[in-house]
């Protein structure tokens, strides 16, 4: 009797303690420099006046939680686990830093990535709670993220620092990493994705959101990034990348693009819960264009607001000439430029080279994160850096190192590098190609095995965050296709040294008299 | 009913009893053994030379019977996901014209002689029009015979979408194959992979990265380019780094397309020191050139009899009701095919500049324009090398399922491992029988130092008496060795500057120095009638050893086994060591020419395999002077030391 009356009390209260919740979305779009036109889908929710869960409560029953545009089967997750701060992306494509520049949204490492801030003090260990919050992710977001076990989780402890607050001082926060290469994006991820959103794809921005397209795209992504800060309270954003390329369909080399031709969609409708909805341009400096319909200009960006602009809006941007590549070697729109690779053809050692560039006129500082599984193991006397071939002693400093444990641990490197001017820095490192348990192969053994890219972290600009190309490595691998012949071959190899030896050893030798 | 159940009982218990007294320990039984061992040793023994001869000859008749029909089967493919032929291609008329004004530049470039530098860059400069990452590669060989430059161009259409760490590569070199790169210019090829460098960027269905290299030179160029991108150093090749990378390369086309039109695509596909790429991969161009580009497809250059107008007579002493017989050409076409196959693998050469992506794992052929006056040209072949990267970019493992060992007979018939491999090892054990007999019989000398004086005319018809003697282990293994470090040196001779540079003065002396050397075992051997006669030892010894090397051989490179077994198997089984001195030289003569006759009349032959060796690491050159040629020696050593008696 108790217990009821005193939740219909906590239900009557409800609506005067309900956090104030406010949904922005954006569209940015920028021409980039090879022709190709990146875009930026971008859905924040607030949650104004509200903390993240004290991990300490745990162990009791959660307050009810009622919200009206925050994503709920988001918000039970991250209230389940007392996640802090979370950041997953699922991304599909190299981000080629040279030809596009930073991305708006830094996570674009290939495949799938999460890291997670979680507070200390739970009745749950970290580790456990990260594997809920990582096998509640795959269910909410159809990707196979529970993979991510203890094989590829790690905690570096400076490549990726909070993007929001932490709350609560007096706790210590632990940081939870892990990235799957493997992990290919594609319609399934974005269903569940859209089903987040107040609107959906029905009105808005998203609408613009058309499968078909995006995933025709040269590159494109998704993130989910729930930060906190005192003012603002829980964020979530919901940010969708893409870049396509306009020059792909034409035939007269013309980079006119519009919401029509890059999305086969128009926006129709606003949001209607949207606090503001709104198109960016970024405007291109040199050549002559036109854009439609007529935007308000500020600075170098034409804005378009959803909400009061005509509908159906079709935003487009026509040139006066005809695009032509450069010629030239292209100019690096980022201060370095980075190339990863795995040298060396044998399956059971090789190289891990490095090569950074730096275009700057001035020393370069920059974090260096490996997170390597522990099927290549690094051998860390060999690491070399070399400039024009001269080995420099004074390029990595102050580097931790968490070595790899055979079938559980992965390993974490991590080093500053200061990066001479104008110079191009070559780090190498030999590693060894573990050898499998023969149960530990993949089922496409003979593909090899995705390597998650490193960070590179350059000091300035501040929070920019560079990813290299994955790698597959080679291992040694069995003949799956034909393991009855596999068998045959070694038993009766073993049948026939242990049936001989076993044979002398046990047999009696006597002198046998023929007459 | 009760008593045939007993009497059957009874009857089941008397047979087991003599199945267990059969294998019972009793000492009666062992005797029997032994017994039984003996009898089958020396029926063994007794009929070792009809043994010997029916090995070498079933041997050899099988190496006959390879290009026959019965051996091999029809081609298929084994990896489900490649489904060949089954796309659409795009490649179209305004692709070829398009070939056809690159082709036109290509071909100013060659009248301009243009420097391999500047040719890297206008190739460069048109990847880069197109919106490519490109970029080129300079590279220098110092050779024993000069250095040799170059400059490759490269570039790279990165997957939409893709992760960027798998590849597929697109070649052609500025040298054509034809001739073993003889200075025909493959201009065609090259004007093919730009113009699908365009033509593929259009699309967004790649999961791999395509990676296109125009090299320069003929295998020089690639191997370059190679080394550079696995990271593998080499003493004499100074390489610039790539500035762009890409990521493992699971295949590799080279186009090579040296004429005019063509009538047939033909496939190359021996990798150096005898690799071969999946059978999946030439089965599956071989339907997409049939299905899809309409093209018929050869093996190497050779057309069958019945397609090749040009060429009809072939040996006109063979009557004609023979020569034209269904079964005649079709072993005379496969038996063809097959000699060229032994005579790349066995010589570990490269049949075109594909052969130097296997050592990386990299499995790849050379699609080769049969050159003719027509009807095919750009829109074939284009189509040909789109549909077949399709199939290839279906991959979602490297290629594993089909066969990496196997004899291509015809474009659509091929003979498995075992349908072959038996043949050299019938030579291999036949050798080792030899050998072993040889060094079983040197360990017995008839007794009849006492009683030959007495009875005479007994002796013919009772058993001789056969005493054990030493046989001298220990000196014939000096001479092997002692030939082995012969081989060794002369093969540290042939691969100095010096001598390269003046080859042809400097092998005949090479020759006579290395024909006298093995003379001073004369001086050394003392025969004695205490022990066994030297040659023979050491002839026992030369052919298990040869045994040996030939089976091993056979299962890393099954031609160079046959090459071995054909030169090895029946000249060392036959060496022997006679009393008279004439003879002996002449046996001498004939295996020192066996041996090293080479340095005589293969000059040119001896000049490209000691390139390869120092450019391409192919270990034609080592084998032969540290295998063969001591071999031999041992064999000539063995005819001309004298017999004890």
């Amino acid at each position: 009797m108790w217990n009821i009356r005193y939740f219909l009390l906590v239900g009557l209260c409800v609506p005067t303690l309900a956090a104030i919740e406010s949904f922005f979305e954006e569209l940015s779009l920028r021409n980039l420099n090879d022709g190709k036109v990146a875009s930026r889908f971008s859905f924040t929710t607030r949650l104004e006046g509200v903390s993240p869960r004290d991990p300490r409560t745990l162990g009791f029953d959660d307050e009810a939680q009622h919200y009206r545009v925050f994503p709920l089967a988001l918000g039970q997750i991250l209230r389940e686990y007392g996640v802090s701060e979370l950041h997953l992306t699922l991304n599909a494509g190299r981000w080629d830093y040279d030809r596009w520049g930073y991305p708006e949204e830094k996570g674009v490492g290939t495949g799938a990535e999460l890291w997670a801030w979680m507070g200390d003090g739970a009745p749950m260990s970290i580790d456990n709670r990260w594997k809920g919050l990582r096998n509640a992710l795959a269910g909410l977001f159809c990707a196979s993220l529970g993979s991510m076990d203890e094989l590829r989780t790690t905690a570096p402890s400076q490549a990726f620092p909070p993007e929001g607050r932490l709350p609560s001082v007096d706790l210590p926060h632990q940081l939870r990493h892990a990235s799957l290469p493997s992990e290919h994006v594609c319609t399934e991820n974005l269903t569940p994705f859209l089903k987040l959103l107040p609107c959906k794809s029905l009105s808005g921005i998203a609408s613009l959101l058309n499968p078909h397209r995006l995933f025709d795209a040269d590159w494109h992504g998704m993130g989910v990034h729930v930060l906190w800060g005192e003012e603002e309270g829980v964020e979530v954003r919901l940010a969708f990348q893409s870049v396509m390329d306009p020059l792909r369909y034409s035939l007269s080399m013309s980079r006119d693009w519009s919401f029509q031709s890059l999305f086969s969609r128009v926006i129709n409708k606003t949001c209607p819960v949207a606090v503001s909805s709104r198109v960016t341009v970024a405007l291109p400096q040199q050549d002559a264009i036109e854009i439609k319909p007529n935007p308000s200009i500020e600075g170098e960006a034409a804005f378009f607001d959803v909400a009061t602009v005509a509908k159906p809006l079709n935003v487009g941007m026509h040139w006066q000439h005809n695009f032509q590549y450069p010629l030239g070697e292209p100019i690096p729109l980022t201060p370095l430029s980075v190339q990863r690779t795995l040298k060396g053809s044998s399956q059971d050692r090789g190289q891990l080279s490095l090569v950074i560039i730096n275009h700057e006129t001035t020393t370069v500082y920059a974090r260096y994160l490996e997170t390597m599984p522990w099927l290549v193991q690094f051998h860390l006397h060999t690491l070399q850096a070399q400039v024009k071939g001269i080995t420099s002693g004074n390029i990595i400093s102050n580097f931790t190192y968490v070595p790899a444990v055979p079938h559980s641990r992965p390993t974490t490197f991590e080093a500053m590098l200061s990066l001479p001017p104008r110079s191009t820095i070559h780090l190498t490192m030999d590693v060894t190609k573990a050898f499998l348990r023969y149960t530990e192969h993949q089922p496409d053994a003979q593909r090899g095995w995705d390597l998650p890219p490193a960070v590179i972290t350059p000091v300035e600009p501040l929070n920019s965050r560079m990813y290299t190309a994955g790698l597959l490595v080679d291992l040694a691998t069995p003949d799956f296709s034909m393991p009855y012949n596999v068998i045959i071959f070694t038993c009766s190899l073993m049948a026939f040294i242990f049936g001989s030896i076993f044979n002398l050893l046990t047999r009696k030798f006597v002198v046998v008299r023929l007459d | 009913m009760d008593v045939n159940v007993e009497r059957e009982g009874v009857l089941w218990r008397k047979v087991f009893s003599k199945i267990k007294a059969k294998f019972s320990a009793t000492p009666n039984a062992h005797q029997n053994r032994i017994r039984r061992q003996k009898a089958v040793v020396a029926l063994l023994t007794h009929h070792l030379p009809f043994i010997k001869l029916a090995l070498f000859l079933l041997g050899y008749l099988w190496m006959l019977s390879i290009p026959s029909t019965s051996l091999s089967t029809n081609t298929y493919i084994d990896e489900n996901a490649l489904q060949p032929a089954q796309v659409n291609t795009y490649w179209n008329w305004g692709d070829v014209h398009t070939a056809d004004k690159y082709l036109e530049q290509l071909e100013t470039l060659k009248l301009a002689n243009a420097t391999s530098f500047d040719r890297a860059q206008v190739l460069r400069k048109e990847f880069s029009k197109l919106g490519l990452s490109a970029s080129t590669q300079e590279y220098s060989f110092s050779l024993s015979s000069g250095v040799t430059r170059g400059a490759n161009a490269y570039a790279v259409i990165s997957s939409p979408r893709g992760s960027g760490t798998e590849a597929m590569v697109v070649s052609a070199s500025w040298v054509s194959l034809t001739g073993e790169g003889d200075g025909m210019l493959n201009l065609r090829g090259i004007s093919t992979v730009l113009a699908l460098a365009g033509f593929l960027k259009r699309y967004s269905l790649w999961a791999k990265d395509i990676v296109f290299v125009i090299s320069d030179g003929y295998l020089d160029g690639m191997h370059a380019w190679l080394s550079a991108y696995h990271g593998s150093t080499q003493q004499n090749l100074v390489t610039e780094e790539l500035k762009i990378s890409s990521g493992v390369i699971w295949a590799a086309l080279n186009i090579d397309y040296p004429g005019h039109s063509f009538s047939h695509l033909g496939i190359f596909f021996e990798g150096i020191n005898g690799r071969l790429p999946n059978q999946d991969l030439l089965n599956s161009f071989e339907r997409i050139s049939r299905y899809t580009g309409g093209v018929p497809v050869t093996v190497y250059d050779h057309l069958h009899p019945q397609e090749d107008t040009m060429n009809k007579q072939g040996k006109t002493w063979i009557p004609s009701t023979i020569r034209n017989h269904q079964n005649v050409v079709s072993y005379a076409y496969h038996a063809r095919n097959i000699v060229r196959h032994l005579n790349y693998q066995a010589r570990g050469c490269a049949s075109g500049v594909h052969g130097l992506f296997h050592q990386f794992r990299i499995d790849a052929i050379t699609i080769f324009a049969v050159p003719s006056t027509g009807p095919h040209g750009f829109h074939a072949i284009g189509r040909v090398v789109e549909s077949t990267l399709r199939t290839m970019n279906n991959l979602l493992e490297r290629l594993h399922a089909s066969f990496f060992f196997f004899i291509l007979t015809g474009p659509e018939r091929f003979i498995k491992i075992g349908g072959y491999l038996p043949s050299a090892i019938l030579i291999s054990v036949a050798m080792m029988f030899q050998g072993l007999g040889t060094w079983v019989d040197a360990a017995w000398v008839p007794d009849d130092s006492e009683e030959s004086s007495q009875t005479k005319e007994k002796a013919s018809n009772t058993p001789l008496k056969w005493r054990k003697r030493r046989r001298p282990v220990i000196p014939a293994l000096l001479i092997m060795a002692a030939t082995h470090i012969f081989g060794g040196s002369l093969f540290f001779i042939l691969t100095r500057s010096w001598f390269m540079k003046n080859y042809q003065l400097l092998s005949p002396i090479i020759f006579i120095f290395f024909a006298i050397i093995p003379l001073l075992t004369l001086t050394i051997s003392k025969p004695t009638s205490e022990n066994a006669p030297l040659p023979t030892v050491l002839k026992a010894l030369n052919l298990c050893f040869a045994s040996t090397v030939i089976s091993i051989t056979a299962v890393l490179n099954f031609s160079l086994a046959v090459f071995f077994s054909v030169l090895l198997g029946v000249p060392l089984a036959i060496t022997s060591s006679s009393s008279a001195a004439p003879t002996r030289a002449l046996r001498y003569i004939a295996h020192i020419l066996l041996g090293l006759g080479w340095l005589l009349i293969g000059q040119e032959e001896m000049k490209a395999a000691i390139l390869n060796w120092e450019v391409l690491s192919v270990w034609f050159a080592p084998v032969i002077c540290l295998l063969y040629v001591p071999l031999v020696l041992q064999a000539s050593i063995v005819c001309i030391l004298p017999s004890c008696s």
